[in-house]
């Protein structure tokens, strides 16, 4: 049988640690935090990008201050299958197996996929470990309505450092109603479940704050030509189309659309917030596309533009938005940790669990802190336009997306 | 059956006695006994059984048991590309119709509203009244088999209008379905919840107890239904109806004049796969409680095909393991794996395989294993047929028996009986044209077989012999002109319903199925005679026994014809016999259908002199037991030996009709012969 | 923008479409007439051939698009690219060929057709592997030049591909038709072992096969690049799926049926989004592919005998 611990990647230590005695004292207080994301298939690229955010939480506090006395393991698991080409739910409930049965284990980070997150909320919920998504934005999964399916043992388990499409899709058309004064739009989303939930939900407030949706298609992501829809827009004289998905089918489409409806206000959510827009697509195409974040704005900030700069030099890429609200994920458990183990308590699953829904975390995104579902309590939704800035590398997602403001909170 | 008993116990008391040729007094020496391992079978049972108490790992259980879902569907996809040979690259289609079937009615998601139509549901505990909306509670022990008959009614759907089509167009259109079952299911949100995927899907109960999120119970179920999928498909592959697929895999054409119905066996392939894979789809969904559209694409078909020829194509315990590796190394194996290369790199201070990541290429190392495989192994693992010890020197160079009609063949005794008078021909040919574009394959032929009577029909190349045969058996559709056999018409009946009303034929290039053995091939022609349907082998009841050993019996019989040219060699792939031995294997196949007329096309073809004169020898034998022949045949030596009739076809025109030695010394049929300048010089 | 000009862009729109899956289904076609065999790693030769293109135009120092090129420098920066992108192509057909299939062609049924399932997975992954995941901005040094046609907008690039894939398809019709190569190629279609006992040399025939029909490809990959400036690991088998149904459509085997059905299929996923919803599309397309199968399973110019025999 195989050992499990073979798995678990050993951070570097922490550097004071120098005498023996203190390395044996080290090596009892052990506790491992378990990732889970699919760094296999489709979403290989993006789930790099959120793993090295988590890691980087770590070992920024393992090299400063230390976790308590406590060493961190992280227990990697990927739920990207060759079965399924991507993301696979089913894997997912394996690892979140492999997390409750695993004693050391007292949170975790993921799922990157809300499929993911629905096939592991009961079993985490059952095994009574805490996780926090930093990506997964399907409401149902904290809907209070839904807790008997999600979190059958009770207690919210499932904590997100990102705000649900329940907010980013409405925030968004209320923008569009207030500050762009948009009348008619046109809704497309990638067919996928983030891009059909936020594109649902930004329909939804548009047509309650009077936009007039004219029409309401999905693209194939796999697909090359989004031409055909397109040009079934123009004659509609939309002032605006809105697009809920990722890169993948976006890239296409800013370039498409560039092309074809030169002149409409174009904005996205959170997945047209990406470096791979920015190098795929290119400029002209992207210029002028306004996009979401569920987080409030905090990239410009002083200390901020230095973690991304430290994180260039550790990984060699830049981070993205969702590398930001990983590295708040582990803050927010560190913090959970160092709470437990200075109030005397052991520091075990359930009591790091509370730590976390009672979190009072100062993170790159602001304070972070959570409601009895789980969901961040700092609802800001933040909007960006693109807008080159030649002075900088033209894939730079900090500083080719401009900051416009907040999206009013819908009412 | 003259005494059964004595039958059945003769091949043990044989076993190991010196080698008697007295094969008359016992066909079934050459049997082997079916040869069960239940020792393997215990092991793996106990092991499986076991695999969860000495775990004890609740992630590793769950793995397994996502495993075990995984050869439930290659058992299926089995069933369709490696019994029955029918190529389908949308099989995700079917796994998805299952879980969608259970999930949407589990979940919240169909929810009409309250009518007192419900209330007999409620009363059988099948829906529930919540509010104003109806609930469905069906359990989900219902839903399996529910499930499976639902995904196998689309089976049929979606298999019927593909039947025509060949191999690989028939993975196209299957690849299609493929494509858009997941795309209805996207763009059907009111049923599945579309893209965001189901949500809280009901976990299965037993006596009141729920299965939660617990993997144990789920791993249960698994190796339940693997277990049950695999006795289906052990018990498919050795009946009646496994043969006749795969008979539709060897050689299709065959497999047609050979009695078995094409369309009704595909589908039933077809309707069978999709069945395994809509329960499994159910107990998938159940097990992980949500589903989404992207869990059924088409890497999932492909996988599934992966797994299937990386254990081995038709074998069934091959699927099962090929399954389990893939599946198992995937999702626990791998980064171990990774892991210990790492260590490797660092021991060999080897920079890459520090670094190499396994999980990140799995797909890559599938697509090497699956192209190494076709190339190098195409059997698989564990391969499903197993090589068959070749015969000793002794056995080969063994005095050869002759059969024929010196013995007493106790069940070819009915051949060629007729209820109905003698003198109304057996069969009759009228006005027979066949033309192919613009070419006349036939021109206006008549032609009368009289009952107990052996007729040839010799011509030049290409004067239309093998089109006639072929219009007769209903293997080319004749533009005009009719076919009367034992009184009635069978003009344009399809190839298997010829093959019923008693008219079996052999082929001038030989249609053996290739890849089956001896036995099985003869047995693939009693097809017509015998009735078991899938039920019928899935039971097998004490009917179904004794049809299978009847016909065991009855084919063995009719090996024996050969004398000891087949019998010791019934267990041996066709391929590997010399070509004479498979021109009478076809004829043996033709004959296992107790047929009232043979159709042979040059059966002595390829034959040396001797072997040419035992077989023509045989041939009379047959005639002799009661059975019509017509046979196409270019040494007129055998000819003249056999026939009573002689029928000359030149050009696709009969130009003479008579005894042999009237047509020998016929002019035109020098002519035809010769050529012109030779019979008008 | 009218009716009428809007159904004339669809128009475009799908030309523009059917030529490239046109092209495409002409390596299906090629294949599967000599061989009988459907070549699923045809798809990912597609996909493999626009990286090969774009780094042939990344070559001569265009990237993204930045760079507009007119006149000669434009002809020769896009010849260039074709010969490289074709030639490369030809060659990777001619290797999968040698390399994998010639070994399975004395093999009955389906062995050879999964082995081509096999590659294309082994293609698809060698480029995630080393190119990565993310979207490619293909570089596109043509001007935006267009032209106004009663209300619908034509553009240079849409010339562009209509002109190669014109020029590519009579090209392969005088080829197929007027030298000895492609006489030898329809005998071998017609009956393999009568041809080799003619003294054809088969081997040669099916490489030629390979090589044109991957090359085609190629040249589809660099329009498909030029027209959409993208590329990506995944593009392979959307667009390959269509070409070959296309192929089926025009009824595979035979070239002059494969530029029709290639054309139909784009023209119907114009006509078919703005009818209906984008998000049916493939539905739409795999359904003419059932009831071409099942109707007329020859498909509209293809030759006769689909079942076995």
């Amino acid at each position: 049988m195989l050992s499990r611990r073979s798995l678990i990647i050993q951070l570097p230590a922490a550097a004071l640690v120098g005498s023996y005695a203190a390395r044996a004292f080290a090596a009892d207080k052990e506790v491992t935090v378990g990732i889970n994301l699919p760094l296999t298939g489709a979403d290989a690229q993006a789930a790099l990008k959120i793993k090295q955010g988590a890691q980087m939480a770590f070992d920024d506090a393992s090299a400063a201050a230390g976790i308590a006395g406590y060493k961190v393991n992280l227990l990697v698991l990927d739920d990207g299958t060759a079965t399924a080409g991507q993301y696979d739910p089913a894997q997912a409930a394996t690892n979140a197996r492999k997390m409750v049965s695993d004693p050391s284990v007292v949170a975790a980070i993921g799922p990157q996929m809300s499929g993911s997150g629905k096939a592991m909320s009961p079993i985490l919920s059952q095994g009574d470990l805490a996780i926090i998504t930093p990506s997964s934005t399907n409401p149902d999964i904290t809907n209070p309505k839904m807790a008997a399916q999600y979190r059958p043992a009770g207690k919210a388990i499932y904590f997100r450092t990102v705000t649900t499409d329940a907010y980013q899709g409405p925030n968004m058309a209320n923008f569009y109603a207030d500050t762009l004064k948009v009348k008619s739009v046109y809704v497309l989303d990638d067919s996928g479940a983030y891009g059909v939930g936020i594109a649902d939900s930004f329909q939804g407030q548009a047509e309650k704050r009077g936009i007039k949706v004219l029409g309401r298609d999905q693209l194939n992501p796999k697909e090359a030509d989004y031409t055909t829809i397109l040009t079934k827009i123009k004659p509609l004289n939309a002032d605006s189309i809105y697009y809920g998905g990722v890169a993948q089918a976006g890239v296409k489409l800013a370039k498409q659309s560039y092309d074809i409806l030169p002149k409409l206000i174009k904005g996205g959510g959170d997945g047209m917030h990406s470096a791979d827009l920015l190098s795929g697509a290119g400029f002209p195409a992207v210029e002028g596309w306004y996009n979401t974040i569920a987080a409030p704005h905090v990239l410009d900030q002083p200390e901020v533009a230095a973690w991304a700069k430290r994180f260039q030099d550790k990984f060699g890429g830049p981070p993205e938005d969702y590398s930001i609200t990983a590295y708040d994920a582990g803050l927010v458990i560190i913090d959970a940790i160092k709470r437990v183990a200075g109030s005397g308590k052991e520091v075990n699953r359930d009591n790091v669990r509370d730590a976390i829904q009672s979190a009072k975390v100062k993170t790159l995104q602001g304070e972070v802190s959570f409601d009895e579902n789980g969901d961040i309590t700092n609802r800001i939704v933040s909007v960006f336009k693109i807008t080159k800035d030649d002075k900088y590398p033209l894939d730079d997602t900090i500083h080719q997306y401009k900051y416009v403001g907040v999206a009013p909170a819908a009412s | 059956m003259p005494n059964p008993e004595t039958a059945e116990d003769q091949p043990r008391q044989m076993m190991g006695a010196p080698y008697t040729w007295m094969l008359r007094a016992s066909p079934l020496q050459w049997v082997r006994p079916y040869w069960h391992k239940p020792l393997g079978l215990t092991t793996i049972t106990a092991g499986a059984l076991l695999f969860p108490i000495i775990s004890r790992n609740d992630a590793n259980i769950d793995s397994a048991a996502n495993a075990l879902a995984f050869a439930a569907l290659a058992l299926g996809l089995n069933i369709v590309v490696g019994f029955a040979g029918l190529l389908d690259l949308g099989y995700a289609a079917f796994f998805a119709i299952g879980a969608y079937t259970y999930g949407a009615f589990a979940s919240f998601q169909i929810e009409p509203a309250w009518s007192p139509f419900w209330q007999p549901f409620e009363w059988l505990g099948l829906v529930a009244h919540m509010g104003d909306v109806v609930h469905f509670t069906v359990s989900f022990w219902l839903m399996l088999p529910f499930s499976a008959a639902v995904a196998a009614l689309f089976g049929v759907l979606f298999g019927a209008p593909t039947l025509r089509l060949k191999g690989d167009y028939l993975a196209i259109v299957t690849l299609g379905f493929g494509e858009i079952v997941p795309i209805v299911a996207r763009n059907t949100p009111s049923v599945t919840n579309g893209a965001m995927g189901l949500n809280g899907v009901a976990a299965p109960q037993l006596f009141g107890w729920s299965f939660g999120v617990n993997a144990t119970p789920y791993y249960y179920v698994g190796v339940a239904l693997v277990a049950l999928l695999i006795f289906c498909s052990t018990r498919l592959k050795s009946s009646r109806v496994g043969r006749a697929w795969m008979a539709i895999r060897e050689d299709e054409i065959a497999a047609a004049a050979m009695g078995i119905n094409r369309v009704k066996f595909k589908l039933l392939a077809f309707a069978m796969g999709a069945a395994f894979a809509g329960a499994t789809g159910t107990y998938f969904v159940a097990k992980l409680q949500t589903a989404t559209p992207e869990m059924f694409m088409f890497p999932v078909s492909v996988m599934i095909l992966v797994m299937i020829v990386f254990g081995g194509i038709g074998s069934v315990w091959g699927v099962v393991l090929g399954a389990l590796i893939l599946q198992i190394l995937q999702s626990w194996f791998l980064e171990d794996l990774s892991q210990w290369l790492h260590v490797l790199g660092r021991l060999v201070h080897v920079d890459w395989l520090q670094r190499v990541e396994l999980s990140s290429s799995i797909e890559m190392i599938f697509g090497v294993i699956l192209v190494t495989m076709m190339l190098y192994r195409r059997q698989g693992l564990i391969p499903a047929t197993r090589p068959v010890q070749a015969l000793s020197m002794t056995e080969q160079t063994a005095h050869v028996g002759s059969g024929g009609s010196s013995h007493n063949f106790d069940r070819l005794r009915g051949l060629g009986t007729l209820d109905r008078e003698a003198d109304e021909p057996l069969l009759a040919v009228a006005d027979m044209t066949v033309r192919f574009g613009g070419l006349v394959a036939l021109r206006s032929v008549e032609l009368t077989v009289p009952s107990h009577s052996v007729v040839a029909v010799i011509g030049p190349n290409g004067s239309g012999k093998s089109t006639l045969f072929n219009a007769v058996t209903g293997l080319v559709t004749p533009d005009a002109g009719q076919v009367r056999f034992a009184g009635e018409s069978i003009t344009r009946l399809p190839p298997h319903r010829v093959l019923d009303r008693g008219m079996a034929r052999t082929f001038q290039n030989l249609r053996l199925f290739p890849g089956l053995t001896v036995l099985e091939n003869v047995m693939i022609g009693r097809h017509a005679r015998l009735s078991t349907g899938a039920f019928g082998a899935l039971l097998r009841l004490p009917g179904t026994k004794r049809e299978e050993e009847a016909a065991r019996e009855h084919c063995l019989e009719i090996l024996s014809v050969f004398g000891n040219r087949l019998l010791p060699r019934v267990d041996h792939v066709v391929s590997s016999l010399s070509y004479a031995n498979r021109r009478r294997v076809e004829i043996a196949r033709a004959l296992a259908s107790s047929p009232k007329l043979l159709l042979l096309d040059e059966p002595t073809a390829g034959m040396n002199p001797a072997e040419t004169q035992e077989l023509a020898d045989q041939i009379k034998g047959l005639n002799q037991l009661g059975l019509t022949i017509v046979l196409i045949e270019h040494k007129l030596d055998v000819v003249v030996r056999l026939a009573s009739k002689v029928i000359v076809l030149d050009h696709g025109e009969k130009i003479a009709e008579g005894t042999p030695d009237a047509v020998r010394r016929d002019e035109e049929v020098m002519r035809a012969y010769l050529g012109r300048s030779v019979a008008v010089a | 923008m009218t009716t009428g000009a809007l159904y004339l862009q669809q128009i475009i729109n799908g030309l523009s479409l059917g030529a490239m899956y046109a092209l495409l289904a002409l390596g299906f076609t090629l294949v599967y007439g000599i061989l009988e065999l459907i070549n699923f790693a045809h798809f990912n030769v597609f996909m493999v051939s626009s990286f090969i293109a774009m780094w042939a135009l990344e070559l001569l120092g265009l990237s993204g698009q930045g760079v507009v090129l007119t006149g000669f420098a434009l002809v020769g920066a896009l010849a260039f690219a074709f010969v490289v992108t074709m030639v490369v192509a030809g060659c990777l057909g001619v290797a999968i060929e040698r390399l994998a299939l010639r070994p399975m062609r004395a093999v009955r049924g389906t062995a050879a057709m999964i082995t081509t399932i096999g590659v294309s997975y082994i293609l698809f992954n060698a480029i995630l592997l080393t190119v990565g995941a993310e979207s490619k901005n293909f570089p596109n040094p043509m001007p935006s030049v267009s032209w106004e046609i009663g209300g619908a907008t034509l553009r240079l690039r849409e010339v562009l591909i209509w002109c190669v894939a014109l020029v590519l398809m009579a090209g392969l019709h005088l080829f197929v038709n007027r030298t000895r190569l492609g006489k030898a190629m329809r005998a071998t279609a017609q009956d393999a072992e009568a041809a080799r006992m003619m003294g054809i040399d088969v081997d040669r025939v099916i490489i030629t096969a390979f090589f044109l029909g991957s090359a085609l490809a190629g040249a589809a990959a660099l329009i498909f690049g030029l027209y959409y400036n993208y590329t990506s690991f995944i593009i392979g088998y959307s667009a390959g799926l269509r070409a070959f149904t296309a192929a089926v459509l025009g009824g595979i085997g035979s070239v002059t049926g494969a530029m029709i059905g290639g054309v139909i299929i784009g023209l119907v996923e114009a006509l078919g989004g703005q009818v209906f919803a984008v998000r049916w599309t493939d539905v739409i397309i795999f359904s003419i592919l059932v009831l071409v199968l099942v109707f007329a399973p020859t498909g509209l110019l293809g030759r006769a005998a689909p079942t076995k025999s």
